[in-house]
């Protein structure tokens, strides 16, 4: 494998990736925060894109507080908020976790880390953790959007 | 006659994000939301333009690029292949396929017209005045 496949290099990729898709597809300029202190997650929706290969393997969890969900949903869509229900919202949130992870599988496989994909799941909720299985390392990335807070979960494990 | 687009992904929001792109030009976007459903609709609607996503539920994009390309009835309609996946093997893959194009996610609608245009005729819809 090669060696920029590592965690910090992982998460400053997906920071760049992120900050690109958020731009590109949502209207978002959305800011990387200090990891100080993880914000209080409330109600949420969350993409899902597992990831896996012989050298690695791990998902990436993309938290939306539900009010910009709905926003982010909303205004890429074009839609009134009477018109948007949870397929919709789901919909934009699944697959800009696909971008994410997509563009991430990418970068491992051109780094020498090959792997698969998987589609897209949502978890909708508000009293939930996710947590990795022993040896997968997470790392959190939290992103300032403006109107309230995105945060990437990654999970990965190095082989 | 209108150009006919299809427009073949298991997302409802790039289906809408491909809709609105087209929508001041005068072409008719159908959709499909996988593989199966995008080779029928294209037998049966005779687009001019594929625009296919690669991962699909029931019946993905490559699949579907395969099924299509074997069919002397539909091999000569130009796709435009959409991936969120830019690394360098799939895009040779999806190169060897016979695209005609492709397009990374995420992609902005300007990326979208361009290479849709190099494939077909984009006619501005007239902008009606008010009388």
């Amino acid at each position: 494998m090669s060696q920029t496949v590592q965690i910090p290099n992982v998460c400053e990729f997906m920071t760049r990736h992120l900050l690109d898709v958020f731009d590109t597809m949502l209207s978002i300029k959305a800011t990387l925060q200090p990891a100080a202190s993880l914000p209080h997650m409330s109600d949420r929706v969350t993409g899902c894109v597992g990831f896996a290969g012989e050298s690695v393997t791990g998902a990436v969890y993309v938290h939306f507080p539900t009010p910009l969900a709905n926003h982010v949903a909303g205004s890429m869509l074009g839609l009134p908020p009477a018109e948007l229900g949870e397929t919709e919202v789901n919909d934009v949130v699944g697959e800009a976790s696909n971008m994410l992870t997509g563009g991430l599988k990418s970068w491992l496989c051109d780094s020498g880390a090959e792997c698969a994909m998987s589609t897209p799941a949502i978890i909708r909720g508000s009293s939930f953790a996710i947590e990795p299985v022993p040896d997968v390392q997470r790392e959190w990335l939290i992103f300032d959007c403006g109107i309230d807070k995105v945060i990437v979960e990654i999970h990965i494990k190095l082989d | 006659m209108a150009i006919k687009i299809l427009s073949v992904d298991d997302s409802r929001t790039i289906r809408l994000i491909v809709g609105k792109a087209f929508k001041p030009y005068e072409v008719a976007v159908i959709e499909a939301a996988n593989g199966e459903e995008g080779l029928a609709t294209a037998a049966r609607e005779k687009p001019d333009l594929i625009i296919l996503d690669v991962t699909m539920p029931v019946m993905d994009g490559v699949t579907m690029l395969t099924k299509l390309k074997e069919d002397e009835a539909l091999k000569a309609i130009p796709v435009i292949m959409l991936t969120a996946e830019s690394g360098r093997e799939n895009v040779l893959q999806i190169a060897k396929l016979g695209v005609r194009d492709y397009l990374v996610k995420p992609f902005k609608e300007d990326q979208l017209l361009e290479k849709a245009g190099r494939c077909i005729t984009l006619v501005k819809r007239p902008v009606l005045q008010p009388a």
